[in-house]
């Protein structure tokens, strides 16, 4: 069984959490990704915490890749570079805007000594504009791109506990990288089919305003900013958490209105599934907070376990809350191996977010830790000749 | 659309099974980027995303009769639909028909529940052998909960997210945004443009599958090898778990969020006498050139009252500027209205508007990605329920004398 991107190389100029969380999962598809490094370590090995002295994020965001250094401030790496590039149909690059050109990097750069390359710009907020310049992570994107302007407890604006973090601080991140690996396999097959490569550019702020694609549907219909709503939906009812006896919180989820009626007969309710105020799911959303008193009141007369258990055979969607340690073990992730062990030569035992995707014919991953930086550079540059042509001419 | 402009996906043909937010979403992604997505909907209603609140305004329509979901607007641009009912025999039938000729079906029924409607992937490769199937559940298609329906907020709550908001004890928050069903099309649509790559270099199809709970535990990828076996439990990783909500700083006009990534020595001496802080650039708690006082650093929550006191005195877009000279970059919290009056949104141009038969024009928006080879593109509105039923079954060689009887026995709409 061959893996997807088998045969295809990438050339990973990337730092800190978008580029390489993008690399990483072409390299889960089976390319063959190189990250190239300066001499100096990136700032993601320093971040804390550390796992036998290196940075989680370093560790994490750099899966299923070869590590070389390389310094392209120096000709004589810089030739180097330009060689690997050419064996190199994947190009991706997320420095701040300017950075790669000013380094002798750029899409024009590349294509000189690669024509067919695939290159890919990423930034935080564009390379046109009065913030073209600026950088970005995470957390600065939450607050820039309205993410957390729908987030915080019901009647929440700036100074009541609205406009609340995501305290997870790679989210926007890593759907950005998400976002260039889709891109970069629909570029793979233009090129498949005409031979052409071509330049991606793609920007945080655009993938965190796509990521809130309904939220910003309801602003557009409406002209009105969408309120937090704590844990309920503003588009479904009911849709939110309920506190009950055991003073556990239980979620459930009523999307479709063939579920309603399933879900009254579970709270045992079943009056509530004639009442014509709460007929279709425009009606609840309308009543939301009145028909969230009424089911509030039925949740607190039993225990979580109760109510899971109905709901469950009721066929509607409820879960309690979970946290890291519950979820880790949690018969469903463990039934479905989401989380894996893997062993590894430097930070022992991890435990890893499986694949994201299974491929009945050409199974993804496994997931295999990248080394120390630099760790293959002295391989990598034997196989691919890199020390061959002293002028560094491309082949 | 051909052409040396057309999308990468183009000449693909997608028969879209799925209804709601995330296979609808993921469709359209494939349909954005050149696909012919086949959007099959139940006859009565359509895809249940039609009946989500809230609706457009009739009055803006061109005949005054157009309130359509805005949320259904949002997620099916650049597909035809036909309308089919598959829980009758004739129906399913006509969908194995429309999977023959199809490249790629996408569906969302549920484990092992397409299998039993005969529309599963050994059924339909039958007849189609260089076929995708991509098959998207909430849960995963193993383990004890793989029956049981998926919701955004479930889905969050189950994967721990309501835990990275709010204060523990409290009321669980959510995301507002619909990130389990989002970001989980975003895999999705990887996994089926994957997939076509692979076909196209060998021929063969292959069935793949999604889960929201595995996308959202992917997106936390960092925290499982956080939580491994650190070498001290410490760091904004771990330590963020049990800090209080962060709504960033209060400014004199707004709130803002910052960052000294890049600060120097000198850098940060002259924030801080800009920000008259002087006595606070020996303070321990500063230490680092400022990091370890500001977000992400070990010291924030101590240091936040002494940047607030002289943020305070100062609008955001001064900060920014007198930040970004020290190194470091700050930026405003945007809600909707401001952020598309932002000047950066508007030099991005994120939002093009479609002309749709009944709603009128609508707004929203493009694709993420810039291809310069085979863009993405908008080029259809969301399609009225059934509006393709006849062109489409026409191409399978169901005529307008058998579309009558189907319609008439309510297998079709």
């Amino acid at each position: 069984m061959t893996a997807i991107l088998a045969g295809i190389r990438v050339f990973d100029m990337t730092l800190a959490a978008v580029g390489p969380w993008a690399s990483k999962l072409l390299g889960q598809l089976g390319a063959d990704v190189i990250k190239v490094e300066a001499p100096e370590p990136e700032m993601s090995h320093q971040i804390p915490p550390k796992v036998k002295g290196t940075g989680v994020l370093y560790i994490s965001a750099n899966f299923n890749k070869r590590q070389i250094v390389l310094d392209l401030k120096s000709e004589a790496d810089k030739a180097k570079a330009y060689r690997l590039a050419s064996h190199c149909d994947v190009f991706i690059q997320n420095m701040r805007t300017g950075a790669a050109e000013k380094l002798g990097f750029g899409y024009d750069d590349i294509v000189a000594v690669r024509p067919d390359v695939i290159y890919v710009t990423s930034t935080a907020y564009g390379r046109v504009g009065p913030m073209a310049s600026d950088g970005g992570v995470d957390p600065l994107l939450q607050a820039f791109s309205g993410f957390t302007s729908v987030n915080g407890p019901e009647g929440s604006g700036p100074e009541e506990g609205g406009f609340e973090m995501f305290r997870h601080l790679a989210h926007l991140d890593i759907t950005t990288s998400s976002n260039i690996v889709e891109a970069v396999l629909q570029a793979l097959i233009h090129r498949e089919r005409t031979g052409q490569g071509q330049h991606i550019e793609i920007e945080m702020v655009t993938a965190a305003l796509a990521l809130q694609h309904t939220k910003l549907a309801e602003f557009f219909a409406t002209g009105t900013q969408p309120p937090p709503l704590g844990s309920a939906s503003t588009i479904t009812a009911p849709h939110q958490a309920f506190q009950c006896q055991d003073r556990e919180w239980l979620t459930v989820g009523v999307t479709r209105d063939e579920e309603w009626p399933a879900f009254c007969r579970a709270l045992q309710l079943d009056d509530l599934a004639h009442d014509p105020r709460y007929e279709t799911n425009a009606d609840r959303v309308a009543a939301r907070t009145e028909l969230a008193s009424t089911l509030a009141a039925r949740f607190a007369t039993k225990p979580a376990a109760w109510w899971a258990h109905r709901l469950t055979q009721a066929g509607v969607a409820n879960s309690r809350v979970q946290d890291f340690d519950t979820l880790r073990h949690h018969p469903q992730v463990t039934a479905n191996q989401h989380l894996v062990e893997i062993e590894t030569p430097h930070f022992g035992t991890l435990t890893v977010d499986q694949v994201p995707w299974d491929f009945s014919a050409t199974p993804a991953g496994p997931v295999v830790a990248g080394g120390l930086q630099g760790e293959h550079s002295a391989q990598i540059r034997a196989e691919l000749g890199l020390d061959d042509d002293a002028n560094g001419a491309a082949p | 659309m051909t052409g040396p402009t057309a999308g990468a996906l183009t000449g693909f043909t997608v028969l879209d099974l799925t209804q709601g937010l995330c296979g609808p979403y993921a469709a359209m992604r494939l349909a954005d980027a050149g696909a012919d997505v086949i959007k099959v909907e139940p006859p009565e209603v359509g895809d249940c995303a039609r009946a989500l609140p809230p609706f457009t305004d009739p009055s803006t329509g061109p005949s005054n009769d157009g309130a359509e979901s805005a949320i259904f607007l949002a997620l099916n641009r650049n597909k035809r639909s036909v309308a089919i009912d598959l829980d009758t025999h004739t129906g399913r039938y006509l969908v194995r028909r429309l999977a023959a000729d199809a490249d790629v079906v996408l569906e969302d029924l549920g484990p092992g529940r397409a299998e039993k409607l005969g529309l599963g992937h050994s059924r339909l490769k039958a007849d189609n052998p260089d076929l995708i199937t991509c098959s998207i559940s909430a849960w995963g298609e193993q383990g004890p909960m793989r029956d049981l329906p998926g919701a955004e907020l479930v889905v969050q709550a189950m994967a721990e997210y309501t835990r990275s908001l709010g204060r523990i004890g409290d009321a669980p928050i959510r995301l507002g945004a619909d990130v389990a069903n989002l970001n989980t099309a975003i895999f999705a649509s990887q996994a089926v443009t994957a997939a076509l790559f692979h076909r196209l270099r060998t021929g063969k199809g292959q069935r793949v599958a999604v889960s929201m709970l595995r996308v959202l535990l992917h997106m936390r990828g960092i925290m499982w090898a956080a939580r491994s076996d650190p070498d001290f439990w410490g760091g904004f990783h771990l330590d963020h778990y049990v800090n209080p909500p962060e709504h960033g700083y209060e400014a004199a006009d707004g709130r803002l969020f910052f960052g000294l990534r890049r600060a120097s020595s000198e850098d940060f001496d002259r924030l801080m006498i800009d920000l008259g802080l002087v006595d606070h650039i020996a303070d321990d708690r500063f230490g680092n050139f400022g990091r370890d006082a500001a977000p992400l650093g070990r010291h924030v929550e101590e240091a936040r009252e002494v940047w607030e006191e002289a943020f305070r005195q100062r609008s955001v877009e001064e900060l920014r500027t007198l930040i970004q000279s020290a190194g470091g970059d700050a930026v405003g919290f945007n809600d909707y209205p401001s952020l598309f009056e932002h000047p950066q949104i508007r030099a991005l141009e994120v939002t093009t508007e479609i002309e749709h038969p009944t709603a009128g024009p609508v707004r929203t928006l493009r694709p993420v990605a810039r291809m310069d080879a085979s863009p993405a593109s908008v080029r259809t509105p969301p399609p009225l329920l059934g509006q393709h039923t006849d062109e489409v079954l026409d191409t399978v060689g169901v005529d307008a004398a058998e579309r009558a009887a189907l319609r008439a026995a309510h297998v079709i709409a």
